[in-house]
């Protein structure tokens, strides 16, 4: 490698970092759209009574196989439950300043999911209505997504042999395709869970607060949350506690005891990973290029130099030639035929021996 | 004119009746009938805006004829209202624009003030307001308070700025000024006191017997609602109450809970003609029809903590209903 393309190489490299910089940056601002006019639900867990009817409508409107205890069992709600591949809600029971408060877990259709963000197939998305769904024909399994999910929410179905997917709540997308309410929310008696547009829902949650001094926790849980999500709750506060302000920190004690976590931190869990993965693309189409070209610009010299060698060995062995065809001419003239041919053999044998000395040595420089 | 002395002797005697009744009496009736209080103060008496700055047109709050004797009876310790331990009238220390003996705590907010710092040592005092409101907790009016919110217009505030109708402007002026003499005082808010009535309540009898709730049956019968028992049962818990009765101001007023948000009246529109089965897009924040029967009654059952029905227990109000045979 000479100088020059140690330059160029180099040069080259900065032309990435800066592009790569550049991307980061970009990344700071926002990547995943965020729709404005989305769908969310509103879940009241003061007026939650764990009574299951959710997760009854969920199973049947999603066709999912049937639970080992049937849902008039309330008692498994003691349990602290997750969601599965075949459970994709459950409610779970919570101790709340030595009271019991029943939550609905779910996926809470983050504005800017996590799962989307950790997924190189592309099977997450968030649509225009808010939901998050995912399409399993690209899943190859590797569960990212459920690493990624803040709320561990995806499940996957370690049941099956081939093909097994990662399944979620959809937000019962095709329902709301047909106009109707998600399952859950058309189950639920006392409508716990509230749907509508998500910038409603926010006021509806703010008016519920204002109008009930001392009844919630001054904190919408998934407004900010995660970088917002399409499902917030708003949780009990408990009796006689002074009405504390709309903070995380604030609210942190309270929600804990809930099952929820506060320390998530009002940006997209996705942003800390856009620049790194970001930058994968633009390595996987631009390194093999840099380092392509500068192969095929070393080889291309290689090869012309070595003709230009060939050429210049060959004129210098025409000129040899020319040089012993007029001195072996001279010796005929002078000498007679008999010479001539012995001086032309003894010089071509010299010329032979000289150049085998200079390919051995040669081959000698080389190792 | 054989019993000519009889009739007239008849006449003087109803003449005689008929001048008891309206001259002599008219007073010492009035004074006779407050039932006199326990510590000595005055049964009822008239809380003016008093304020310290001149006031020559006499522009004020109408004044509140305070109770002292039904107040009085329902706490225990003078202290919960005098908190300083001094029985002094509240006026005393606040004033319209405050003052240093109370603080600066203007008399505005020495009586409606609700959100009152808890004292770490000493009495935590009490504003009416912040009063009243705690005893909204009590289970027998839990049941709607949990979910009426009082609004606060005109006449909640009605209610207690009630003012003399036969004060003169410049009792009021006295008053404001804090020299109105004690007996004035106190022969104004008699007065008042005396004429209060309560109000004629409609009671169960005129409501419907029992209201069928079929506009949703599908996995479960109808409810058959005992409107009657419902509505009896709330107001026999709340007869004798005295604060109910000052601010249950209409006939209709206990109602309102259940038919909340509409006009008061007799006959009230049904729960469905503003709930809708599905969401209404017009409303999209309204509860649904389901969910508002739910949330009112098991709302009102479990604040004033009836045991039955369980809520997860559906089957206590609609019995499940028995699977439709295909054929």
């Amino acid at each position: 490698m000479n100088r020059r393309k140690f330059l160029t190489i180099l040069g080259s490299a900065g032309v990435v970092s800066a592009l790569g910089t550049a991307k980061v940056a970009e990344a700071g601002m926002h990547t995943f759209p965020y729709y404005a006019d989305s769908y969310g639900v509103l879940h009241d867990t003061t007026r939650c009574i764990g009574c299951r009817r959710c997760e009854e409508a969920c199973n049947k409107v999603n066709n999912l196989p049937k639970p080992e205890k049937p849902f008039t069992d309330l008692s498994v709600t003691a349990t602290r439950r997750r969601t599965t591949a075949y459970e994709w809600t459950v409610v779970n029971k919570y101790e709340m300043n030595g009271k019991p408060v029943f939550r609905k877990l779910q996926c809470f259709h983050c504005n800017d999911p996590a799962c989307a963000s950790a997924c190189f197939a592309k099977c997450f998305q968030k649509q225009p209505d808010g939901s998050v769904t995912y399409d399993g024909s690209q899943c190859v399994g590797c569960r990212y997504c459920m690493v990624a999910c803040p709320f561990y929410v995806p499940g996957f179905q370690y049941d099956e042999a081939f093909d097994p997917l990662v399944q979620k709540c959809t937000f019962c997308e095709p329902r709301l395709k047909e106009g109707k309410l998600p399952g859950c929310v058309e189950a639920c008696p006392v409508d716990a869970l509230t749907f509508g547009r998500r910038s409603d829902l926010i006021k509806v949650a703010r008016a519920r607060i204002a109008d009930n001094p001392g009844k919630y926790v001054n904190y919408v849980y998934g407004e900010f949350d995660a970088g917002g999500t399409a499902w917030m709750v708003l949780a009990p506060a408990a009796e006689g506690a002074p009405v504390p302000a709309d903070s995380p920190a604030q609210a942190a004690p309270d929600l804990k005891q809930l099952g929820l976590n506060t320390h998530l931190g009002n940006r997209p869990m996705g942003e800390l990973t856009y620049g790194a993965l970001g930058a994968v693309p633009m390595i996987v189409a631009f390194w093999p290029v840099l380092f392509g070209g500068a192969y095929a610009m070393t080889k291309r010299r290689e090869a012309i130099s070595k003709l230009e060698q060939e050429k210049v060995l060959k004129e210098a062995r025409e000129d040899v030639a020319a040089a012993v065809d007029a001195a072996v001419r001279k010796i005929e003239e002078t000498e007679g035929e008999g010479a001539a041919e012995r001086a032309r053999r003894a010089m071509t044998e010299a010329l032979k021996a000289r150049e085998a000395e200079a390919a051995c040595s040669k081959h000698g420089e080389d190792k | 004119m054989r019993n000519g002395t009889t009739l007239l002797l008849l006449a003087a005697m109803a003449l005689a009746g008929a001048a008891c009744l309206t001259a002599w009496g008219a007073g010492p009736v009035v004074a006779a009938s407050l039932e006199p209080t326990d510590s000595g103060a005055p049964s009822a008496m008239v809380i003016f805006p008093v304020g310290e700055k001149p006031n020559p047109k006499g522009v004020g709050m109408k004044p509140v004829v305070f109770n002292h004797l039904i107040h009085e009876k329902k706490i225990e310790d003078c202290v919960t209202c005098h908190h300083t331990g001094d029985p002094v009238s509240c006026t005393t220390c606040h004033t319209v624009e405050g003052k240093a003996e109370g603080n600066f705590v203007t008399l505005e907010r020495a009586m409606h003030a609700t959100d009152i710092a808890r004292r770490d040592k000493g009495n935590t005092p009490q504003s009416c307001v912040s009063c009243h409101e705690q005893q909204l907790r009590q289970r027998q009016c839990a049941g709607c308070h949990a979910l009426v919110k009082p609004a606060r217009n005109a006449a909640w505030c009605a209610v207690c700025h009630t003012g003399a109708p036969s004060m003169s402007s410049q009792q009021m002026q006295q008053g404001m000024a804090g020299k109105l003499p004690q007996a004035q005082n106190e022969a104004l808010a008699a007065e008042v006191a005396l004429a209060k009535k309560p109000v004629e309540y409609l009671t169960g009898l005129q409501a419907p017997y029992k209201v069928v709730i079929d506009a949703l049956a599908e996995q479960y019968e109808p409810s058959v609602f005992t409107h009657r028992r419902h509505v009896s049962s709330l107001m026999e818990r709340i007869s004798d109450d005295k604060l109910a009765q000052a601010f249950h101001t209409r006939p209709e007023t206990l109602c309102s809970t259940c038919h909340h948000n509409s006009p008061l009246s007799a006959t009230p529109p049904k729960c469905g003609n503003c709930h809708t089965t599905n969401i209404d897009p017009k409303n999209p924040t309204r509860p649904t029809l389901k969910a508002a029967y739910h949330l009112q009654c098991m709302g009102c059952h479990k604040a004033m903590k009836v045991g039955r029905p369980l809520n997860t227990d559906c089957t206590t109000c609609h019995k499940q209903r028995a699977p439709q045979r295909a054929d």
